[in-house]
């Protein structure tokens, strides 16, 4: 027995309304209530999760829009249930965060929180392509108005940059999902965006490569990876920092889902077609990030870079395409890691920057770890996990991705195992520069407050507990995972050995027992 | 002598006429003289009062009487053969009603109303109206004409009905020049069309073409591009759109909102009538010309936006770029493109009486007019102006949970399933554009005006056209309270632009019902 | 196809050529003998008292365009009095409603004050 996904989705945007509607200093506890709420349904979804892996779970499946063929229908399995649990933790930090400053216009700000909760929900939860799509840009509204309006120096700028970037994808991701579902309609049939529907109805092969680049331009926007990546500098840097905790940890993980949802189930001969591409800008992504965090002395955008190279370590996972999956088990491992890393790096800049005069430059911090004991202790484990100390779950992820690419593409592999070596380069030096070395001129260490306190220390215990045990993700999200990607990788297996594949639909395998390709 | 004329006339067949289909459009037109004559009688009370009232009876006894006798397939020819009373005829018009009333609402208060005369303004608007309706159900090249002129005239004079003021008498007659260009270039067109078919019927020009007529007769292919660009004037496609931002910025407020959404929702019903309908077995050669024309509008009007200052000039130039959008579901020439550009006229009213409502509400208050700095502030100051304008910012731009998100969705449908694909990529291209100044507005109402960048200030033109209320001891709240009937225009239309976008499924319905009357459709 | 088009062109031609040439003609063989009294705007009976920057009131123009109006408005009205017996009751009617619209114009024109020289 379970809670429908409908009210999981929407109610944070129902507290959120109604934090508009209640007087001004209520509207942070309705909508902190909310996001709490969410974050234990979410566990209870885990903990309820079959360790050996499921089908779809917890359905609803619904007439939306019949003449265009739109369902509201959603699920929940092993890809997207622990970023579901990701999701609510991290909005529940990012808002408690939130709720330890005062807000201008606080009314309006916890409301375009709660409802990018809500998008970000939704587009985890659909299970029909346009519903995807819906979420997928509604998602951006509400990052527009936080960053725009709470935002810091030069916001419009980076806002407006960014809702540019990032809907000239989404567009293009709309226009593909459109095309998508009516080129794979059969003569006669109805139109169904629905993605188990698609999965059977799978377009020809020059139809699926032009529509996966509509796809992969709004998905590496997101992310961002390398070429795409020209909006994360000004926004990193002006957003607030509770919108960045969600923002740098969730949402750049919707576009590598919905790689994994979407793009490679849907459309597997365009992605083995332009497998060597994506695993080339995976690879690109990593080096540049890895370099360029190296080089950076604003906190926020060495963590930005970083993430650049992270999610390029996921996308290389996704694009493996090994027979066993293990690529895109490890890509499914990290986007959680990734989360869980990136949002207490970023409170834990906040509270650096609170210690060094307000500044978040690296040059300006140091010697905060003085008398910061507990603070430094939090860094260091959030810092060794970021860089994939063994001992960490993001040690296994990336070990997994990049077993996953030696076996198809293992020059690659080689290539981006590099990527290891420079993420403890630039990490033990960002720890280095703000925890050690000579004391900034303004800074004044002290140890963590309450609210820091709060906000960081849950999220460090996850990373440690995933370290210790990441069997617990890895067992529940393989079954999934290894679906997802069957059909593509046994196109791969059969160019290999010289054999015809016939493609087996993705994405409707509960049905069916565990299986993986021959 | 009488007895001559006797012989030469012959048996006399009064024409049929179905009242009952006529009912909606003998509303408007009956109100129109009703108004007008109301006007004459003196008072402020019968000004403010009676004369609205009667105007807003009069186009909802006509919605009401619409619906009475909508009925979905079902062509009914009416008055031999000129008109016809179908779902497109009476879906359309629907639109023009409303849009109406909304009008009406807006210009409660406007200095327009009391320069021409309450009867005057209403009774021109509603003869315009009526002029709508008889062009949406035309069936015959005589009364396309007709209707278009009765569209027409009574617009021009209400685009310069501010008569001491400069840049509205600028309008109407910049607007009565091109507009009679365009009605000239029509004629001539739909004049060659008559002289390649022999008949101005358009049921028998659809027959006829492809039939008796070859499909590439140079008569045929010369009417058919006049014909549209006489059109095109009308719907402001680009080329043909350059009269549209000064008329739109000269023009009443009110005055521009009618334009932007009836007087493009006529064009597009007859667009669709002619084309769609009449011409439909040429589509082999009119469509690439009409795709071109889409693709134009959508590049040059949204290139065109970005650049602007002024609120006014702004929603021109985004609704030439809609225009573009819209025509693409004319090109496909398919049922689902018919009901694509229904849905997205339907939806585009919201949207932009939304928008246009809040600037006038501005315009009456700030000294800055329609001038985007006009908005500044006001997410802070006033958020019931600043959320209708937000909402149809976003849903002009197409992002979802508006209805902007379901029409592009349904249009990039058609076109794709059209074989247009190429077209649905340029809608989203031209979306891409429009984000820059769309969001540009709404940064300068919630995010604080040092930081947005705006085109630099152009030469001051508008100027506010009535303060509601003095400076001193004017409050935001106030803004609102003021005129609460702008609000509750800009309110209403927000509110079913959000309902529409989350519940398309009622308006989708409605949409394929006015598709099924024109069978003649792929 | 184009060949359809070729009378019309021909027409075309013959009319531009016929005005042009007689237009040509008329200043190469036409003599020139200009005086005062041809240039004068004003040719019979008295000389003009009006200047180039004289207005005439513009209730001049609004009556006699309302003139005008009403006066092509009593020409419909003919035809259908001469064959109203064949006519029938319809055309009686059409009328009737018709003439209801001309006096609520006129009602307009009238209280509006048009009528009224100023």
């Amino acid at each position: 027995m379970s809670v429908p996904l409908s009210v999981t989705i929407f109610l944070p945007l129902a507290a959120g309304l109604a934090g508009a509607v209640l007087p001004r200093g209520w509207a942070r506890w309705t909508v902190l209530a909310a996001a709490l709420a969410v974050l234990g349904i979410a566990i209870w979804m885990v903990a309820d999760y079959p360790a050996g892996g499921a089908g779809l779970r917890d359905l609803t499946n619904q007439q939306w829009i019949p003449e265009l063929g739109i369902r509201y229908s959603l699920g929940v399995d092993g890809l997207n249930v622990f970023l579901i649990a990701l999701t609510a933790l991290l909005w529940v930090a990012a808002t408690a965060a939130a709720c330890f400053r005062e807000w201008d216009r606080p009314r309006l700000f916890y409301f375009h929180m709660a409802l990018a909760e809500t998008a970000v929900l939704g587009a985890f939860c659909a299970q029909d392509l346009a519903l995807f799509v819906f979420f997928f840009d509604l998602m951006l509204v509400p990052f527009y108005f936080l960053i725009g309006s709470w935002g810091g120096r030069q916001r419009v700028r980076a806002t407006t940059k960014l809702v540019i970037y990032t809907l000239v994808g989404s567009l293009l991701m709309l226009a593909g999902a459109v095309a998508l579902g009516v080129l794979a309609t059969p003569a006669g049939g109805h139109v169904s965006f629905a993605l188990p529907v698609l999965a059977h109805r799978l377009v020809g092969k020059g139809t699926q490569e032009w529509i996966f680049l509509l796809f992969a331009a709004a998905f590496l926007v997101k992310a961002p990876a390398f070429p795409f990546h020209g909006w994360m500098p000004d926004a990193y840097r002006a957003a607030p920092i509770p919108v960045l905790v969600v923002f740098s940890a969730v949402l750049s993980k919707v576009g590598m889902y919905g790689f994994l949802r979407i793009v490679v189930p849907l459309l597997p001969q365009a992605a083995q077609h332009y497998q060597t591409l994506m695993i080339v800008i995976a690879v690109v992504s990593i080096l540049y990030g890895s370099a360029l965090a190296f080089s950076q002395d604003d906190a926020r955008l060495v963590v930005g870079y970083s993430s650049v190279a992270q999610l390029g370590f996921i996308l290389l996972g996704i694009f493996a395409l090994d027979v066993e999956g293990k690529g895109a088990q490890g890509a499914v491992l990290q986007m959680v890691n990734h989360g869980l890393v990136v949002a207490p790096l970023f409170l834990i800049i906040w509270a650096l920057s609170a210690r060094a005069g307000g500044s978040e430059s690296l040059g300006r911090m140091g010697g905060v770890a003085f008398r910061a004991p507990a603070l430094a202790g939090l860094f260091l484990i959030v810092a060794l996990a970021t860089l994939a100390m063994p001992g960490s779950a993001n040690f296994v992820g990336e070990l997994l991705i990049l077993f996953g690419t030696f076996s198809t593409k293992l020059a690659f592999g080689l290539v981006a195992s590099a990527g290891v070596a420079l993420a403890a380069v630039y990490m033990i030096r960002m720890y280095q520069r703000s925890m050690h070395n000579r004391v900034g001129a303004a800074v004044e260490s002290r140890d963590v407050t309450r609210g820091e306190l709060v906000t960081i220390a849950p999220l460090v215990a996850v990373i440690v507990a995933l370290g210790v045990y990441p069997h617990f993700v890895v067992a529940r999200t393989e079954r999934s995972t290894v679906r997802q990607e069957r059909p593509a990788a046994s196109l791969e297996h059969a160019s290999e050995t010289g054999g015809q594949a016939s493609v087996p639909p993705a994405g409707t395998a509960e049905l069916g027992p565990l299986g993986r390709a021959p | 002598m009488i007895g001559a004329v006797h012989s030469q006339l012959g048996p006399f067949h009064a024409p049929h006429v179905d009242w009952k289909g006529m009912s909606p459009l003998l509303s408007v037109l009956g109100g129109s003289a009703a108004v007008l004559i109301a006007g004459l009688f003196p008072g402020r009370r019968t000004q403010r009062v009676v004369v609205p009232v009667l105007a807003i009876a009069a186009l909802i006894a006509a919605i009401g009487l619409t619906v009475w006798i909508w009925e979905p397939g079902g062509v009914r020819p009416i008055v031999a053969g000129a008109l016809s009373v179908d779902t497109l005829a009476l879906g359309v018009s629907v639109l023009f009603y409303v849009a109406g009333i909304a009008t009406i609402l807006l210009s409660l208060r406007s200095a327009v109303v009391r320069e021409c005369g309450a009867g005057e303004y209403a009774s021109l608007l509603l003869g315009s109206i009526g002029g709508m309706v008889l062009l949406a159900g035309a069936q015959n090249l005589v009364t396309i004409f007709i209707g278009l002129e009765l569209l027409s005239i009574p617009l021009y004079i209400l685009c310069g009905s501010r008569v001491r003021q400069e840049h509205s008498l600028e309008a109407g007659l910049k607007y009565l020049i091109v507009g009679s260009v365009g009605s000239a270039t029509l004629l001539y067109g739909l004049a060659l069309l008559y002289g390649a078919t022999g008949s101005t019927s358009l049921s028998v020009i659809g027959h006829a073409v492809g039939t008796r007529v070859p499909l590439d007769d140079p008569l045929v292919l010369t009417g058919v591009a006049l014909a549209a660009t006489g059109l095109a004037f009308k719907a402001s496609i680009a080329p043909f759109h350059t009269w549209t931002p000064d008329v739109y910025q000269g023009a009443p407020t009110p005055v521009t909102t009618f334009m932007a959404v009836a007087t493009k929702a006529a064009a597009f019903a007859i667009l669709l009538r002619l084309f769609d309908e009449g011409l439909i077995s040429d589509r082999t050669n009119w469509g690439p010309a009409l795709a071109a024309l889409a693709v134009a509008s959508i590049v040059i009007g949204n290139a065109g936006a970005i650049g602007q200052r002024s609120m006014k000039r702004l929603l021109a130039w985004s609704g030439v770029a809609q225009a573009g959008y819209i025509l693409a579901g004319v090109v496909v020439g398919t049922r689902l493109g018919i009901q694509t550009s229904a849905f997205y006229l339907a939806i585009y009213l919201p949207m932009n009486v939304a928008a246009f409502a809040v600037v006038i509400a501005r315009m009456r208050v700030s000294e800055r007019g329609d001038d985007m700095a006009a908005l500044e502030g006001l997410g802070r100051s006033s958020p019931w102006l600043a959320w209708p304008m937000t909402i149809a910012m976003l849903a002009l731009a197409g992002f979802p949970a508006t209805a902007g998100f379901i029409g592009k969705f349904y249009l990039i449908d058609a076109t794709v399933a059209g074989g247009y694909a190429w077209l649905g990529v340029a809608i989203v291209i031209g979306s891409m554009i429009s984000l820059v100044y769309y969001l540009r507005v709404i940064a300068v109402m919630w995010m604080s005006p040092s930081e947005v960048e705006v085109p630099a200030p152009a030469p001051a033109r508008a100027s506010p056209s009535r303060r509601v209320r003095s400076v001193a001891g004017w409050s935001p709240e106030a803004d609102v309270r003021a005129q609460p009937e702008v609000a509750f225009v800009a309110i209403a239309c927000a509110a079913a632009t959000v309902f529409f976008g989350i519940v398309p499924e009622p308006l989708l319905h409605l949409a394929r019902e006015v598709g099924s009357a024109i069978s003649s459709a792929l | 196809m184009l060949k359809s088009y070729l009378p019309a062109l021909v027409f075309l031609a013959l009319g531009a050529g016929t005005g042009a040439a007689f237009t040509a003609l008329n200043s190469v063989l036409g003599p020139r003998r200009p005086s005062k009294v041809k240039s004068d705007p004003y040719e019979c009976g008295l000389p003009s008292e009006v200047t180039s920057s004289f207005r005439f009131g513009i209730s001049f123009y609004l009556i006699a365009m309302l003139f005008i109006l009403f006066d092509i408005e009593v020409i419909f009205l003919y035809p259908v009095a001469v064959g109203l017996k064949q006519f029938g009751t319809f055309a009686l009617v059409e009328t009737i409603v018709f003439i209801v619209l001309l006096f609520v114009a006129f009602v307009f024109v009238w209280r509006r004050g048009a009528l009224e020289w100023r």
